[in-house]
């Protein structure tokens, strides 16, 4: 700045203060004007508030519920508010799914895991204005009691699932407040994906899903999905009961790898190192050898395989077979199959509510089946394959996309989404696996498929100590390592049979959804430990 | 390639004497040498030379219209299918898919030229597609199969083969 600048500044000066100091005056005038406005609306909303709030003890934060009290009060499900209690007045428990106000009133949608009732709150002789406002004001996802009185409606309301009546709320109380900001909008959660592109409104990816699973869980698809699946393991347990199976628990920390070196999880045991089982197949045959007959068992299985694919985790929740049998290891086979027919029969009868939400965010076509089960051999399954123009040797394994392509080929040809398929080639198979007597290339093994993808690896198992040990040596496996395994075979073992499902997968494909991550709860993967 | 498209060409034309072709160039574009001196260059212009002397003219279209259409294909065949780059693939595929909805042959309802040298252009391609993407385009499927089963066509091309039913269902996927 020079000299000349300066002066002329200072010089200006007066002048300019006059002019800004005018200026700055008017807009501090102008500033205090508006406090002043907003002070006085201030206390006239505050004086508005405390005027005459007649409905002051019908609504309220509760106190947090430290079991204080026994309160003597029925609160009714939101599933059972049906039109058979009209003009009842009840308490309901349940969040708060959305909220609108609307001058003097205020329409809430209450929710309980997968059912929806809408309420309203209107100014008059139950409510005050003060009440609707505080009503209105509540954060989504707050868990309330409400008293209401349940009113048939005259036109459906289409959003909720109770579709005939509404709530007319008459004292509103909050027994847990949510934080208003929730890391993912349930409307969000449910949307199917093609909607949210189109109308440019969000989905809610995978990981934002995962990340925030309790939320996440709230969906009524999750809630859906995951019911669907306690209903398989039931059905599961109740059917190999009626058949005679029993129930075992084997031990998941184990001294040796069961299924291969690779893909085995190894935990610090006391001093040495122990591992966790990957299958309970050696335990499972065990059981037999100790002519337990016919058993099963549920319980988590541990594979370190570094998959990120759609259909692997790390930890997943095995459903296992092991069958003493006469004279052909097709009774183990029949029997495992009649098992599947039984809990997807069970499914259709006593879950359809559950799939039918399933299917409004992710559509799918039905779960189709024959009774009894289509079995396929191998070769013939190679034959349909070729025909449709792959290339590949009779004695080759499958690969993935070979196993969906025929499953498409099967439900062209036969109408199922189920199949079995029979005698795989020996040399895919693992050591314990009993060759076919007719054709050494063969074995008396039988894989799965729902929906194209496998869901069981099963065969006859080898039950004579010899025969397994050179099965082992051509397979280059330590004998060492195994002479427990081997040791059970040697005092009398009954031919047996069986094999595994993963009830997340079964879950997944019986519902047509795509990725193992929705049917698992707190998935494991390589990438995920947490929640 | 062109080389074995030609004299796969004149067994389908009935021609019992085979020619003799020369190259010329990077592209091995086929000629051949005529008695007269005068040398014919292109797999095109060979071909259509060799529909005359097979005395089969209403191969290259029997209206005007007609042979515009065939020698519009023609020219698609060599300026688009020859040597295409990988991402153009489906742009062609969808629009021969798109031309052929409503058309049991290239050019004028009858069988011309123009398929036998569209049906060997895109072989190579067809022969690639996994059954999901021979579904998805399904009016190419429909038409390569009808030319690769029309007598005398198919010599030195393998065969391609098409289910009779769909195996995919449409939309999902």
């Amino acid at each position: 700045m020079t000299k000349e600048n300066v002066q002329g500044a200072s010089e200006e000066e007066p002048q300019g203060q006059s002019k800004k100091g005018l200026k700055k005056q008017q807009k501090e005038a102008e500033k205090a004007a508006k406090k002043a406005e907003k002070q006085a609306k201030l206390a006239a909303d505050q004086q508005e508030a405390d005027e005459d709030d007649f409905a002051k003890d019908r609504y309220g934060v509760c106190p947090m519920v430290q079991s204080r009290q026994k309160l003597d009060r029925a609160l009714v499900r939101v599933q059972d508010l049906t039109p058979e209690k009209a003009e009842q007045q009840i308490w309901v428990r349940a969040r708060i799914h959305t909220s609108r106000a609307k001058g003097k009133q205020c329409f809430l949608v209450l929710r309980h895991q997968q059912f929806t009732v809408q309420a309203l709150i209107a100014v008059g002789d139950h409510a005050s204005k003060q009440m609707v406002k505080f009503a209105a004001n509540l954060t989504k996802e707050s868990i309330i009691d409400v008293e209401a009185v349940v009113k048939k409606v005259d036109q459906k309301i289409e959003s909720c699932s109770q579709q005939d009546v509404e709530l007319h709320v008459e004292r509103i109380f909050v027994i847990s407040q949510s934080e208003p900001r929730l890391p993912l909008q349930l409307e969000d959660a449910v949307r199917p994906e093609g909607d949210g592109d189109e109308e440019g409104r969000a989905t809610v990816n995978q990981d934002t899903r995962l990340d925030n699973r309790v939320i996440d869980l709230r969906t009524t698809t999750s809630q859906a999905i995951f019911r669907l699946q306690s209903g398989v393991c039931q059905l599961f347990r109740d059917t190999l009961i009626n058949k005679g199976f029993v129930e075992i628990q084997t031990p998941k920390i184990i001294s040796a790898a069961s299924e291969g070196g690779a893909n085995v999880f190894t935990v610090s045991y006391f001093k040495t190192s122990a591992y966790l089982a990957q299958s309970p197949q050696l335990y499972k045959q065990m059981c037999i050898c100790a002519d337990f007959d016919k058993v099963f068992c549920v319980g988590p299985v541990f594979r370190a395989e570094d998959s990120n694919t759609h259909r692997h985790l790390t930890e997943f929740v095995g459903l296992d077979i092991e069958m003493a049998f006469n004279y052909h290891y097709h009774e183990v086979v029949d029997s495992i199959t009649d098992t599947m027919v039984q809990i997807f029969k069970g499914l259709h009868d006593r879950f359809q509510t559950e799939i039918q939400t399933v299917n409004k965010q992710y559509p799918s076509e039905p779960f189709k089946f024959l009774e009894p089960t289509l079995r396929l051999e191998y070769k013939e399954g190679v034959a349909m394959l070729k025909a449709a123009g792959v290339e590949m040797g009779d004695e080759d394994d499958l690969s993935t996309p070979n196993e969906k392509l025929l499953g498409r080929l099967v439900k062209e040809k036969y109408d199922t989404d189920f199949y079995v398929l029979d005698k795989y080639p020996l040399a895919v198979r693992p050591f314990y696996t009993m060759p076919d007597p007719n054709n050494p290339k063969y074995s008396n093994s039988y894989d799965m498929f729902m929906r194209g993808e496998e869901i069981l690896s099963g065969a006859q198992r080898v039950h004579d100590a010899q025969l397994l040990t050179e099965r082992a040596m051509h397979h280059g496996i330590d004998l060492e390592k195994i002479k427990a395994y081997i040791d059970s075979f040697r005092y009398g073992a009954p031919p047996h049979a069986g094999g595994g499902i993963g009830l997340e997968r079964v879950t997944m494909l019986y519902l047509g959804l795509h990725n193992i991550r929705q049917t698992s709860m707190f998935p494991r993967d390589p990438k995920r430990l947490t929640p | 390639m062109a080389l074995r498209e030609l004299s796969s060409l004149e067994k389908c034309l009935g021609l019992k004497k085979p020619t003799k072709y020369s190259t010329q160039g990077e592209r091995k574009v086929p000629v051949l040498q005529n008695n007269n001196g005068a040398a014919l260059v292109g797999l095109v212009t060979i071909a259509s030379h060799l529909v005359h002397e097979a005395k089969k003219a209403e191969l290259l279209g029997n209206s005007a219209e007609d042979r515009a259409v065939v020698q519009q294909w023609l020219e698609y065949r060599i300026a688009r299918v020859d040597n295409c780059p990988k991402d153009e693939l489906k742009v062609i595929l969808k629009e021969l898919n798109q031309y052929l909805g409503d058309k049991v042959y290239l050019a004028g309802n009858v069988f011309t030229l123009a398929d036998i040298l569209m049906y060997y252009g895109i072989h190579h391609i067809v022969v690639e597609l996994a059954i999901q993407e021979k579904e998805r385009f399904l009016n190419i499927t429909r038409w390569f199969d009808h030319i690769q089963h029309y007598p005398g066509v198919r010599h030195h091309l393998p065969p391609v083969v098409v289910l009779r039913n769909r195996v995919y269902p449409s939309g999902h996927h």
